[in-house]
């Protein structure tokens, strides 16, 4: 099922736009004081201020000379963002996106539009038919009984109809994670986000916004770029908790139909398949305060054996399967432990060759 | 109130000297215990609270006009604060979004249509000389004066980041107690006391005029649809108001007297402050548009001249539509975290909230089907009204499903929707009212022409602001942000200038009251003609200060519609 | 005149109605705090764990011997508040649990400040319908700890899954569940402390 944003309006609607906008600012001078606010452009605004107030400085996690080294993804690997201009869904690259997208492409889009259109056109029709001059004198009709079951009757058949693949879609998306699936915890704080890898030896990955010119000279869209992504692995279900540190956040991605609120208290769960490799974005859908519109999500999705490889390279990271090694080589020999630990890192880098982006595996020194 | 029964009997002793009798103009306009003055004080002051809750949105669509933040500094040094701080513009944006919803829902919809229409027409409608408790309807009115002044006061004391209470309409904790200090949030949380009270007030005294004061004959299914649809609406503000009461009242001590009840440390839950909130919050969306549907079913018999279409099925339509706007609360929290169950049921119970909806929108067409139509400008604004809360209806139908939502919710996806249902539904609605008894309550007539070019400037405007907006949210734009990446810039564009087109509909509105006063044709009693049969019709225009000193008695008509007949009040 | 007097009799008792209807539902909202606990207690709503005793569960676990050792994977996650200056770890991430089966968690909680500090733990099990089959006989989370300066505790949970989630459909998917705490810095002490902690 195709999204909608493929047709993108606004090259077809600029140009009219822009004389529109001529026509109505002219206008709207003379009556709004506030129109022109927002023609007075001397205002530069200091849009890189949060980023440095941020306490970013927390555990900004500095690729240690020792770790293995990773190529983050570059604009290339952007899949989940939003188009300019466009007028419908993101793509989804979740099994749930897609068939959330096609129950609304196909069913609740379609009948919305048939809906409002059938109610226009009955709206013209008795404008048309029932004004003064066709139709001088009045019926005194004010009851039909069948006609009023009819039209009690097939909404409640229409809600039926999409009540089907509604309850379907819930229950497909409170569908449990495994037990063997990959736990991160998404915690919201006051204005940024940080990604706790429980399964991967509990470090935190705290992610702000990414200054404008910064995100621009990166080849990212500004306000959704972040200075650290959450690298998750792809095609393997993610259990992603939330939890609220301070006030309540919620961490949404559209394009991977997934939104669900970081409390504090409590924790949120809800289990996440990305099914592509790429870079998704997406921001704090709950208003928390001053920098609400500050602090995005960006999540990078890699394949499994990359994704480890960036654990690794993360202080205190590390796999189940390096923990189960290094559990088992503890209790076996001493001296059997160097060894098992050579031949994991001799592992992971050896994973890249499934990496799409060309840039991915470019060489780094 | 045991003086009601003197003021009443003082009425209807001295009606023969001088019906007309005015008192003068501070004791009229400020100690006010007539429902007329009180109604026509109610929609200046809605009038007023619309202007500003009106101009911020102006601020915000001149903010989100372009990416960056343009205007936010600006208004943050206008007010006296630091404009270069990016934290006081992040503040004031939310501030500002704050008080456009808290105004834009307390002081504006509600006011016009409960407070001013409802109570210049209710008693009229059931041929009342007055409402039951004149001088609590006083009270009422001066209450949500008071609660506008203390949001209005918030704006200038500190609330956390900046000045002013930066929450959102919904308050909720904890950024509305830990999250937020200082004095602006108590503010804005007392304004609501207060308006709640008045509102509280309000509606008692509704209740009791509609079910004791009708006159001779005037039966609960021969009352006119405005006016069931304001009884409906009085429960609804009875029995949901005390719920956000009583829940912003826990704010207010979580705040100030070291209560837990919404804070986990000491073993309170946030979200029960969401339940609590939209508990009172989904019967208040329907507060907002039911009067409106009263208003509009009168209008379009009126201008069809033809009887209501199955007048019983929209009476308790709006019973079952306010019944129901009761079980739904939790669809504006599918994503704190709701158990599998539980999201299944709001999403069926709200989805069927659709019917008794499309029964109401399909009964407008039946009556118009077969009428003789005079596209006069309050129907004119009533079929734009149909139309545009059709597409806000049909919206609303998207985001019941718990699984879309979870995309759809707080974008502007919901911000389209709800601005559908309210901002073009309710206020379409009160520009319908407003143009259908406005030459009632002045005695003098508008323009029909300035009217009907309002309607189309505002239909294009209000179009052109919310219609974008879907595509907005469809696209991941989330609300209550002052700023947003490059993609979104297009649509945003679009809605900022359609904000301009509404600001000019906006004034030829004014213009058109102006003109009325200054140069309209005096306002004949039945200035529609022969649709028009409710009571007020048989009245002048405007009514006498003192109306129906003998009670008009409603002939037993042989259908139970709203088609009323009266005989002349003799006296 | 008498028709007037009834009228003003009818109104005030309308209106003594309306406002028992206002005060009732007022007295309900404040009510609401409460019965929602209650609610959430009995049902497992929002994830709520059970508290059960000694002989709660001995008699669950007799239930379960005929479960056949079915067993379910349990998570152990540890949050503090952002103002709380403690350290927060389950001594295991994940455990097996017999249904029926008493089993035993410890939560490892170091406070990094210079002062003593108070705190009190919040805690719900995700998914959340497993909240009505999670039973906890001994855990911190029913008191307030309180840790000087430096001092580090280990805090044991004793718990066990009710076999009844065996016969709810809802529970079928569950693999594991996860048992989630968070640590507040408790109210009741002074602010002069609040300001010293350090993050």
């Amino acid at each position: 099922m195709e999204s909608f944003d493929a047709m993108t309006f606004g090259d077809i609607a600029r140009k009219p736009l822009t004389f529109l906008t001529m026509l109505v600012a002219a206008v709207s001078f003379t009556a709004a004081p506030q129109a022109v606010f927002a023609q007075d452009q001397t205002v530069t605004a200091p849009i890189e201020a949060p980023v440095d107030a941020a306490p970013a400085d927390e555990s900004a996690p500095a690729a240690e000379a020792a770790a293995p080294a990773f190529e983050h993804y570059g604009p290339d690997m952007i899949k989940g963002q939003p188009t300019p201009g466009g007028i419908g869904f993101q793509d989804q690259y979740t099994a749930n996106g897609n068939y959330a997208l096609w129950m609304h492409d196909a069913i609740l889009l379609p009948i919305s539009v048939v809906i409002s259109l059938f109610v226009l056109g009955l709206l013209l029709w008795v404008i048309a038919r029932y004004n003064r001059r066709s139709n001088t004198v009045p019926s005194k009709t004010s009851h039909n009984t069948l006609i009023e079951i009819i039209w009690t009757v097939i909404p409640v058949l229409i809600l039926v109809v999409i009540a089907v693949p509604s309850i379907t879609l819930i229950s497909r998306q409170y569908k449990s994670p495994p037990e063997n699936a990959i736990t991160i915890k998404a915690n919201g704080y006051q204005w940024y986000w940080g990604y706790e890898y429980i399964d991967n030896g509990g470090f935190e990955v705290i992610s702000n916004m990414m200054p404008e010119e910064e995100a621009k000279a990166a080849g990212e869209p500004s306000h959704l770029a972040v200075d650290n992504r959450m690298v998750v692995p792809v095609g393997v279900p993610i259990r992603l908790q939330t939890f609220g540190a301070d006030v309540i956040h919620s961490f949404g991605i559209p394009s991977l139909w997934f939104k669900i609120d970081a409390v504090p208290g409590r924790i949120n769960e809800r289990v996440l398949t990305i099914q592509e490799p790429g870079i998704y974005y997406g921001q704090c859908m709950e208003l928390c305060g001053a920098r609400h519109g500050y602090m995005p999500i960006a999540i990078e999705a890699r394949p499994l054996e990359e994704f480890n490889a960036w654990v690794l390279s993360q202080p205190g990271g590390t796999t189940p399967e390096l923990e189960a090694a290094a559990a088992a080589a503890e209790a076996a020999a001493a001296e059997a432990a160097a060894g098992e630990g050579d031949a994991n890192a001799n592992e992971a880098p050896a994973a890249g060759t499934e990496a799409v982006a060309p840039d991915a595996i470019a060489p780094t020194i | 109130m045991a003086t009601t029964a003197d003021t009443f009997q003082a009425h209807a002793e001295e009606h023969h000297h001088d019906a007309d009798h005015k008192p003068g103009f501070f004791a009229r306009w400020f100690m006010s215990t007539n429902h007329k003055d009180i109604g026509t004080l109610y929609l200046i002051f809605s009038i007023i609270a619309g202007v500003i809750g009106g101009g911020i949105s102006g601020i915000m669509r001149a903010e989100l006009a372009e990416p960056g933040l343009q205007v936010l500094g600006h208004v943050v040094n206008f007010l006296g604060g630091d404009g270069a701080s990016f934290d006081q513009q992040g503040h004031m944006w939310n501030v500002l979004i704050t008080a456009h919803g808290l105004i834009m829902v307390f002081f504006m919809v509600m006011p016009a249509m409960i407070g001013g229409f409802g109570n210049w027409f209710v008693p009229i409608m059931i041929g009342a000389p007055d409402m039951a408790f004149p001088r609590m309807n006083n009270i009422s009115f001066w209450l949500t004066v008071a609660g506008f002044c203390s949001l209005l006061f918030s704006l200038f004391v500190p609330g956390g980041t900046g000045l002013g209470a930066g929450t959102g309409w919904t308050v909720y904790a904890p950024l509305s107690t830990s999250g937020s200090v200082g004095p602006a949030v108590d503010f804005a949380i007392f304004s609501l006391h207060l308006a709640g009270a008045g509102s509280i007030l309000g509606a008692t005294n509704f209740i009791t005029t509609i079910f004791n004061m009708r006159a001779p004959g005037m039966t609960l299914h021969k009352m006119p649809l405005f006016v069931w649809s304001v009884l409906v609406t009085a429960f609804l503000l009875l029995l949901a108001l005390p719920v956000l009461a009583a829940a912003i009242t826990m704010l207010i001590t979580d705040r100030n007297f070291g209560t837990t009840f919404f804070d986990p440390a000491g073993g309170g839950d946030p979200i029960l402050y969401q339940h609590l909130f939209w508990f009172f919050g989904h019967p208040e969306v329907y507060i907002m548009i039911l009067p409106g549907f009263g208003m509009i079913s009168q209008i379009i018999a009126t201008f069809s001249r033809k009887p209501v279409f199955g007048y019983l099925g929209m009476a308790y339509a709006m019973v079952a539509i306010g019944v129901v706007g009761f079980i739904v609360w939790a669809h504006h929290m599918y994503t704190v975290g709701l158990d599998v169950n539980t999201k299944m049921y709001f999403t069926a119970a709200t989805m069927v909230i659709a019917v008794p909806t499309g029964i109401k929108i399909f009964s407008w067409i039946a009556t118009m089907w077969g009428g003789s139509i005079q596209f006069k400008s309050p129907m004119v604004w009533a079929m734009g009204f149909i139309f545009l809360f059709t597409v806000g209806g049909v919206t609303g139908v998207v985001l019941a499903n718990g699984g879309i939502d979870d995309n759809l919710h707080d974008t502007y996806y919901v911000v389209a929707h709800f601005h559908y249902v309210l901002s073009l539904g309710a206020v379409t609605s009160m520009f319908a009212g407003f143009y259908y008894w406005f030459p009632k309550m002045s005695g003098k007539m508008h323009s029909e022409f300035l009217s009907h070019l309002q309607f189309w400037i505002f239909f294009v405007g209000v179009n052109m602001i919310f219609f974008p907006m879907h595509f907005l949210g469809l696209q991941g734009m989330a609300r209550r942000y002052p700023d947003f990446t490059a993609a979104y810039a297009e649509w945003n564009h679009v809605a900022s200038i359609g904000y301009a087109i509404t600001l000019v509909s906006v004034g030829v509105f004014f213009v058109n009251i102006v003109y009325a006063f200054v140069a309209g044709k005096k306002a004949p009693s039945n200035y529609w003609g022969e649709g028009a049969t409710t009571l007020e019709w048989s009245l002048t225009s405007p009514p006498p200060f003192h109306q129906f000193e003998t009670l008009p008695v409603i002939e037993d008509h042989h259908s139970a519609d709203d088609h009323i007949s009266t005989k002349p009040a003799t006296a | 005149m008498s028709q007037t007097a009834t009228l003003d009799t009818r109104n005030r008792r309308t209106m003594v109605f309306a406002f028992l209807a206002a005060l009732g539902m007022l007295g309900l909202g404040f009510a609401s705090v409460p019965l929602y606990r209650l609610f959430c207690q009995v049902t497992g709503f929002a994830g709520t764990t059970q508290r059960a005793s000694d002989a709660d569960a001995d008699l669950a676990e007799r239930f379960a011997a005929s479960a056949g050792g079915a067993t379910y994977s349990i998570r152990f996650d540890a949050n503090t508040e952002r103002d709380m200056p403690w350290d927060f770890k389950p001594l295991q991430r994940t455990d097996t649990v017999t249904i029926g089966q008493r089993d035993m968690a410890i939560f490892v909680v170091r406070n990094n400040s210079s002062v003593p500090i108070t705190g009190t733990a919040t805690f719900n099990v995700e998914p959340e319908q497993a909240g009505a089959y999670f039973n906890k006989i001994q855990c911190f989370c029913f008191t307030e700890q309180t840790l000087q300066p430096g001092q580090e505790v280990r805090m044991p949970v004793l718990y066990y899954v009710d076999a009844k989630a065996l016969d709810d459909p809802n529970m079928d998917e569950v693999e594991q569940i996860t048992l989630s705490y968070t640590f507040h810095r408790a109210l009741d002490q002074d602010s002069a402390s609040e300001g010293e902690g350090e993050s």
